[in-house]
């Protein structure tokens, strides 16, 4: 029994990009969220998530974060404990926008093939999400209306916002 | 006359490929293009070839990162690379060539097998793809530079094409070991940004060679630049420079015969 | 068959239910089926003494709609023009096939039957063209929506005759103005946002799969706003053996590529509908390039070892049209058991009709199997054996022992009643031009280089990668730095021929311009294959030898008018095609492109014909670019100017309306065009650019800033309409079919040789010369100068007005 449940394990590994790098990501990101009335935003740091579920233990999972996932140079990631408690924090906001489950996901595809080649046990789904951290004054409603009109489409995404601690 | 067997290295999603192998070919090199899986199952070996060629495209839909899948499986495939390099055969790496060579701990030369530098997302934040002046250092001994004017121009085609360093002192390093083999310049030659640095790289590096000079990766693409009329200014009476993409590779052959 | 009758949880019982009763059910379904089509299914069912499964009812709507059948073009048709009134049984078969048999042209290999049409390319080699569009999806979903259009027509590419090489994207889009400020209904994209998601849909899907993005066109009218148009195009290059394909029976059913899910149900029967807020979200999908790059690896090299015998792209409807198709004149048994699946809940109807990205369906002998799967594992691409061809005539569909699809092919793609439409088309004779202000030559000038329909597209271009596969010898950006509007791309396919010693080329040129169909969708027609083909000819490609393609996208064809000016720019393509010698090789259509603005008003696109033409450069070393090379040659215009103001950028920036629409007349242009042609060939011809939306002043414009030299124009010197007294009309009507042209001052007795006698005739003028100074300098009708402007301010206004309302 222990072992099928070990079997089921689900991973949130989140990548971020350094602070000493620029995230020319992030900073497309403020633009149009800006465009989108969010005029108080002062930065966006972007990441990618990674909802890896199957047979990996923690430490594979650490393993395909750090051999796979995040790259030496420029990227630190780390696992995401599940049911994290928010964070205080007024003016920092964590948004995930995730594929919902009825649309196919090509990276995660990649990342399904890449984990079996680098000689881990083939996960049985690999999801690819998007992260933003903000750092301005904003209301949950105006940033999830923001989303919904540049970063996100409600058609095809989920947009989590969470308040965070940067 | 011998022709050097050039490994031109596959995997899904490379894509210059095929005009890559033509450069070689019309230079007398005997191209092949080789799936990695060809390489992992042992049915092609890398020692077999004269010459390496990681070509341009978006391997694995540099999903995870520019070239990082490929990288990956380079470093666990590919073991005798180090060899290979260690012989002085001649290795270019193209655009997501470059970016796997660099992932892969290749390239900046190193006597660990430890990545030392990577790409980012351009400053621009987009996909580009446009022609850009380059000035080869003169300094470094890289062999597919023999003979060429100091400037030239190449195009480039990249969205992830930003080198960083793990830290200020590597550049240095660079410098030192004259590693720095091409640099992004306007046409005079001078040192500026964007869009002359079409990516926002660190002292407009736009490729890097080992000491050795055998081992070559860069984000222009040469194999773009194989006729008079790639140029895109040879419809025009005072464009006439000879292709230098095809004397890189040209010197590539040569120095395998 | 009896377990299917019997079976009560799988058929749907339709007998003796009311019109009605089943329109409610194909509503709640998405089947889009009309009473009539309801009808001829419940009499085929009656007749069996049977209820059709759910299966089979998706697999009839999807082969019925409009996206499969084209109803629109093949349906009888009652059309009132004026007083007098005809009918026409077939337009399609009556204008584009029509035409292009007239004309008949042994280079045409594959015409209207297959995925794409197929020219010759010198004696090896073939040219395979397809443009599709995905306007709903990338109204739902401007990035995924675009980039599975990229994926859907590269598959098309890669499923005629026995698959070619895609060796060129070309992308046209039409948006609504990016500084739209108005309302927008709930749920609709704001005209920016599906901007840039469809033009980074295109960017990503084409530059991961390693073929050239060139060569398209943007057009911005807010009447888009709701209903974008995308329309995504792929040229592919195979051996000339490849062209031909054939299912045999005994043929195994192969499929290969992507798996299976939910994804992209109702993909076919929803192009058809309204666009609304209740559209399914799993109408719309993110592409998988890589994929669809493994899949192109694999079948390109299984082609080449001759292990198939017929290929197809699973598109809309996915396995039931690609195998209903492939069987169509034997039949299919297949077992939807086998079929690699995403998610293990899919019932039957759903893997079966299931729009997953790709996928494509082979027709391979039992013996060539095993050599097959060793090619696809090589490249990492799943296979499966679905089940085979058969001599049935039927079409037989089993899931895990449960028959649930058993259907006559004949019924299924031959069944479908004709409803007669009715359609209607009053002439107008020409308004007099009316209303605007006046202004400044200089200020129209100034404020047209910067219009949004004007201006440079470098911002969406340069995220393109152009170049790839090498062979881009003319680019999109043109002159001294690289930025220049070009008419048309050449490519030099050597990557898929692997000769770098042949340079024989080809260009894609394309024609569109609403505007005009607003006055007259006759002349639109006209003018946009004029438009194509100046293009081609402009940077070198053989006029004579080109072949066009058609995508109509119109609002609802149940509305006479609509329908009435369908029918007239039908039969504009009809007479172009024929004036011009010019076949049609393939073409689409996407009707009802209309939607409830915010107010719940229907809100109806324009007309809108896209043409497209690919004509091969018999020698690519010989191609011409628009920017003017140097100072003191000589400026020939090609072509008469009449008073042809209508619909023309001149009268818009005056807010003027009525005006003559440009006519052209298809026997003298196509003289010009091949006169020009045979100028290039000899070299006497140092850059050429057309003449299109604001005239003669801003294709001077144009040449003059991408070459960094400036131009003297004599407008008394025009070939025109002798009626003429205006120094305006002559600079800024649009008639079509002209080309400004600069020639060395060494070779212009053997430039004008080649226009033999309609040089004489006026149809080729000497209109000025080229300078040093970047300005344009015009000296009017009177003798004196009327103009004179910096060129250098007037690039930077064309260069920033992209980026300036893009950010």
């Amino acid at each position: 029994m222990s072992v099928k449940v070990a079997a089921q394990n689900t991973h949130l590994l989140e990548v971020k990009l350094k602070s000493e790098f620029t995230d020319a990501e992030g900073v497309a990101a403020l633009a149009l969220l800006r465009e989108q009335g969010l005029s108080s935003l002062k930065e966006v740091r972007t990441g990618r998530l990674y909802e890896i579920a199957g047979a990996l233990t923690a430490n594979q999972a650490q393993q395909a974060g750090k051999d796979l996932l995040c790259d030496a140079v420029t990227q630190e990631f780390r696992m995401v404990p599940a049911g994290a408690a928010p964070m205080n924090g007024m003016n920092f906001w964590r948004v995930e926008v995730w594929l919902k489950p009825t649309v196919s996901d090509p990276v995660g595809e990649t990342v399904m093939t890449a984990l079996a080649e680098a000689g881990l046990p083939r996960p049985s789904s690999a999801r690819e999400g998007h992260l933003y951290l903000l750092n301005g004054r904003a209301l949950r409603a105006q940033i999830e209306k923001a989303f919904s009109k540049s970063l996100a489409n409600p058609l095809i995404h989920r947009v989590v916002v969470t308040e965070a601690h940067p | 006359m011998k022709k050097p067997k050039v490994l031109i290295l596959r995997a899904a999603g490379t894509n210059c490929e095929l005009e890559t192998a033509n450069a070689f070919n019309a230079v007398g090199g005997d191209a092949e293009m080789v799936h990695i899986s060809e390489l992992r199952t042992g049915k092609k070996k890398l020692m077999d070839y004269a010459i390496l060629s990681i070509p341009g495209g978006f391997s694995y839909g540099d999903d995870v990162g520019a070239g990082k899948v490929l990288a990956n499986q380079v470093r666990h495939t590919l073991t005798d690379l180090r060899q290979f390099v260690r012989l002085g055969r001649p290795v270019i790496g193209i655009c997501n060539g470059f970016q796997v060579l660099v992932k892969a701990g290749i390239l900046p030369s190193s006597n660990s097998c430890d990545q030392s530098a990577s790409f980012t997302v351009n400053d621009s934040g987009k996909f580009e793809a446009r022609w850009t002046h380059l000035r080869i250092n003169t300094q470094s001994s890289c062999l597919f530079f023999k003979g060429l004017p100091e400037m030239i121009e190449l195009p480039v085609a990249h969205g992830e094409g930003k080198l960083v360093l793990k830290s200020p002192r590597h550049l240095e390093d660079l410098k030192k070991t004259k590693s720095i083999a091409l640099q992004y310049v306007t046409e005079d030659g001078k040192l500026m940004g964007y869009p002359h640095n079409p990516n926002g790289s660190i002292f407009n590096i736009a490729g890097l060679t080992n000491p050795e000079g055998n081992v070559l990766g860069l984000m222009p693409h040469p194999e773009r630049f194989v006729s008079l009329h790639h140029h895109p200014n040879w419809t025009r009476q005072t464009y006439r420079k000879a292709p230098v993409g095809l004397e890189m590779f040209k010197n590539a052959v040569d120095y395998a015969r | 068959m009896s377990t299917l009758a019997e079976s009560s949880v799988d058929s749907l019982p339709i007998s003796g239910k009311s019109a009605k009763e089943l329109r409610a059910f194909g509503a709640q379904r998405h089947l889009s089926l009309s009473d009539t089509e309801w009808a001829a299914i419940q009499a085929h069912f009656k007749s069996l003494k049977r209820e059709p499964s759910l299966a089979e009812l998706e697999t009839i709507a999807q082969t019925w709609s409009e996206h499969c059948k084209h109803k629109t073009f093949t349906s009888p048709i009652k059309y009132t023009e004026g007083r007098k009134t005809r009918s026409i049984k077939n337009l399609f078969a009556e204008t584009i096939v029509a035409a292009t048999e007239s004309v008949k042209k042994p280079w045409c290999l594959s015409l209207f039957k297959d995925n794409a049409g197929v020219v010759a390319f010198g004696k090896k080699w073939a040219l395979a063209m397809k443009v599709e569009t995905h306007n709903h999806p990338s109204a739902l979903e401007p990035y995924g929506g675009a980039a599975t259009g990229v994926g859907g027509v590269v598959r098309d590419i890669l499923g005629v005759g026995l698959g070619a090489k895609p060796v060129l994207n070309t992308d046209t889009f039409c948006f609504g103005r990016p500084d739209y400020k108005g309302a927008l209904p709930e749920g609709a994209h704001h005209p920016t946002r599906t901007l840039r998601g469809v033009v980074a849909g295109v960017r990503d899907y084409g530059n991961r799969m390693g073929i050239p993005t060139a060569g398209g066109g943007i057009w911005f009218d807010d009447d888009y706003r709701l209903n974008p148009l995308v329309f995504c195009g792929t040229v592919g290059i195979m051996p000339q053996w490849a062209v031909k394909k054939e299912v045999r029976p005994g043929d195994l059913i192969v499929a290969v590529g992507g798996r299976t899910g939910r994804d992209g149900l109702h993909g076919a029967t929803f192009s058809s509908a309204n666009l609304g807020a209740d559209a399914p979200s799993s109408a719309v999908q993110i592409g998988h390039a890589i994929q669809e790059k493994r899949v192109l690896d694999a079948l390109l090299a299984a082609r080449d070892k001759k292990l198939y015998g017929s290929v197809t792209d699973c598109g809309a409807g996915g396995f039931s049209s690609a195998i209903g198709e492939l069987g169509a004149d034997c039949g299919a048994r297949v077992r939807l058991e086998q079929a690699p699946l995403k998610v293990s809940d899919l019932d039957s109807w759903e893997i079966w009709l299931s729009e997953s990205q790709e996928r494509m369906v082979l027709a391979v002998a039992p013996k060539a199997l095993k050599a097959l799967e060793a090619v696809f594992l090589a490249e990492g691409c799943e296979l499966a054996v679905l089940g085979e061809f058969t001599k049935t005539g039927r079409l037989q569909v089993v899931h895990h022992e449960r028959t649930v699809v058993d259907l006559d092919m004949k019924f299924l793609h031959k069944g479908l009643p004709r409803v007669e439409r009715e359609a209607s088309w009053t002439p107008v004779a020409a308004a007099k031009p009316a209303g605007g202000v006046t202004k400044k030559m200089g200020d129209a000038i100034r404020e047209m280089v910067g219009h949004l329909n004007v201006c440079s597209r470098e911002w969406v271009i340069r995220q393109y990668d152009h170049e790839v596969q090498g062979g881009t010898i003319v680019k999109p950006l043109q002159g001294v730095r690289h930025d220049g509007p070009g008419d048309a791309c050449v490519i030099w396919p050597h990557a898929a021929t692997g000769d770098m010693t042949d340079f024989s080329a080809f260009a894609v040129g394309h024609g569109l311009n609403p505007d005009y169909g607003r006055i007259d969708p006759y002349w639109m027609a006209l003018a946009a294959v004029d438009e194509a083909l100046r293009n081609l000819t402009c940077v070198g490609a053989d006029p004579a030898r080109a072949a066009l393609l058609d995508n109509f996208c119109w609002a609802s064809p149940e509305d006479p008018k609509q329908l009435g000016a369908l029918i007239r720019a039908a039969e504009g393509c009809r007479d172009a095609a024929k004036g011009f010698s010019a076949p049609f090789i393939s073409g689409k259509d996407s009707m009802f492109n209309q939607s409830k603005d915010e107010k719940g008003k229907d809100l109806a696109i324009p007309g809108t014909l896209l043409i497209s033409a690919v004509a091969p450069v018999p020698d690519g070393r010989k191609a011409v670019t628009m920017d003017f090379k140097g100072v003191g040659n000589a400026l020939y215009l090609i072509g008469r100017t009449n008073d042809e103001l209508g619909g023309s950028l001149y009268f818009k920036t005056l807010g003027r309306t009525g005006g003559e629409v440009p006519k052209v007349s298809p026997a003298a242009a196509i003289d010009g065009f091949k006169a020009l042609h045979a100028a290039m060939t000899r070299g006497h011809v140092l850059s050429a650019h057309d003449l299109s939306e604001g005239g003669l002043a801003l294709c001077a414009v144009e040449m003059g800033f991408t070459g960094e030299f400036g131009c003297l124009l004599d407008l008394d010197e025009v070939p025109r309409d002798p009626r003429i007294y205006s120094n305006e009309t002559l600079l800024f009507s649009e008639s079509p079919s002209r080309i400004l042209v600069e020639v060395d001052p060494k070779n212009e007795s053997a430039f004008l040789r080649h226009f033999g006698k309609s040089a004489k005739s006026a149809m080729v003028r000497r209109v000025g010369q080229t300078t040093a100074n970047p300005i344009l300098k015009v000296t009017g009708l009177e003798g004196s100068t009327i103009l004179e402007e910096s060129l250098k301010e007037l690039k930077e206004k064309w260069q920033t007005a992209l980026p300036k309302v893009l950010g």
